[in-house]
């Protein structure tokens, strides 16, 4: 019983001083996170972007960190993009681009693509101008590689990325053109 | 099952599993916004604990690989990466079998979203598992030998 008591007691200690260390490195840390997590933003569709707004002039947003925003988009808008022969980029893996894509889309794996400097992301995307309009897509709306990929993109001066977020399942189920 | 017992054994499955917890906790405590986007993504947790566990559990891997190696607190260190180590298998093995697209956050935070490679981790954790198990068992029973010893005198 003794013995139980003491376990417990241990178990009490480690937890309570990993949180105790945890919250306070968390609050002096530049980096640090906040204690709840808000996604509700990240999968939300811009408002300017869907379709009948696109005439109002939207304005660029900056992040803090000085790049601009990348935008969500419904896939009216990435129909429309697609019609104009935009760029679409393909944040999955290669085997997974490869059983199947939104056509025309180039295959820039977020796996191997956030790892790089910001002169081998460039080369990555070849010849791709800074002024492009490009979209970022993944699997569906449950996978945020879509995103990530945008937000890297952003980060090296793209300055009009989108993001399809219904992605590849979305874009296959309505019929519309994949390479296969 | 001498071995189990053995003294060396013992206090080598301490530094291995020391070392592992120490280690996956380091990239843990330095990109927390991606370990909180890596537990977010098993889709197991409410979102309001997300970032409570991105922030304590890396350093109650480090506090516990430390102390594991150490011999401080034995029995409770064991048991905590008992529990850390179930929770890892049980969240693996659901994201494996649901075919998530998942960065799994076990050691480094690149994307592991190929299914061999979460099933890899899951034996991993599960030989992990074993061994912090003998360990915590071992610590009990040497604990108990102890205080018999200490009535004796």
């Amino acid at each position: 019983m003794n013995q139980r008591k003491n376990i417990l007691k241990e178990v009490l200690i480690i937890t309570l001083v990993s949180l105790i260390m945890g919250l306070i490195v968390n609050s002096v840390n530049p980096k640090g996170i906040p204690l709840v997590r808000d996604d509700s933003e990240r999968f939300k569709i811009d408002s300017a972007s869907v379709q009948g707004n696109e005439n109002k002039s939207v304005e660029k947003v900056k992040t803090k960190e000085g790049f601009v925003k990348p935008q969500n988009i419904p896939v009216e808008t990435a129909k429309k993009l697609f019609d104009e022969n935009v760029i679409f980029i393909d944040g999955r893996e290669d085997f997974e681009f490869k059983e199947g894509h939104i056509k025309g889309a180039i295959n820039i794996p977020y796996k191997d693509f956030y790892t790089k400097t910001p002169e081998e992301k460039q080369k990555m995307l070849g010849d791709i101008g800074k002024e492009k309009t490009i979209v970022s897509y993944c699997g569906g709306d449950d996978c945020e590689i879509s995103i990530d990929n945008a937000y890297e993109m952003a980060k090296i001066g793209y300055d009009d990325v989108k993001i399809y977020i219904g992605g590849y399942r979305e874009w296959n189920n309505l019929g519309y053109p994949v390479n296969k | 099952m001498k071995i189990l017992s053995n003294k060396y054994f013992l206090i080598l499955l301490r530094l291995i599993l020391g070392g592992v917890f120490i280690y996956a906790s380091l990239d843990k405590l330095y990109n927390q916004e991606e370990f909180s986007r890596a537990i977010y993504n098993y889709k197991l947790f409410p979102e309001i604990l997300i970032n409570i566990f991105a922030i304590v559990v890396p350093y109650m891997e480090i506090i516990c690989g430390i102390l594991i190696i150490t011999g401080i607190y034995l029995r409770g260190s064991s048991l905590i990466i008992t529990l850390m180590l179930f929770f890892f298998i049980i969240a693996l093995t659901q994201a494996y079998i649901r075919g998530l697209d998942i960065s799994c956050g076990c050691f480094s935070l690149e994307t592991v979203s190929n299914k061999s490679d979460i099933l890899q981790r899951i034996i991993e954790d599960i030989l992990l598992i074993i061994a912090s198990i003998i360990v915590f068992i071992q610590s009990i029973k040497s604990k108990t030998i102890n205080n018999k010893e200490k009535v004796n005198e």
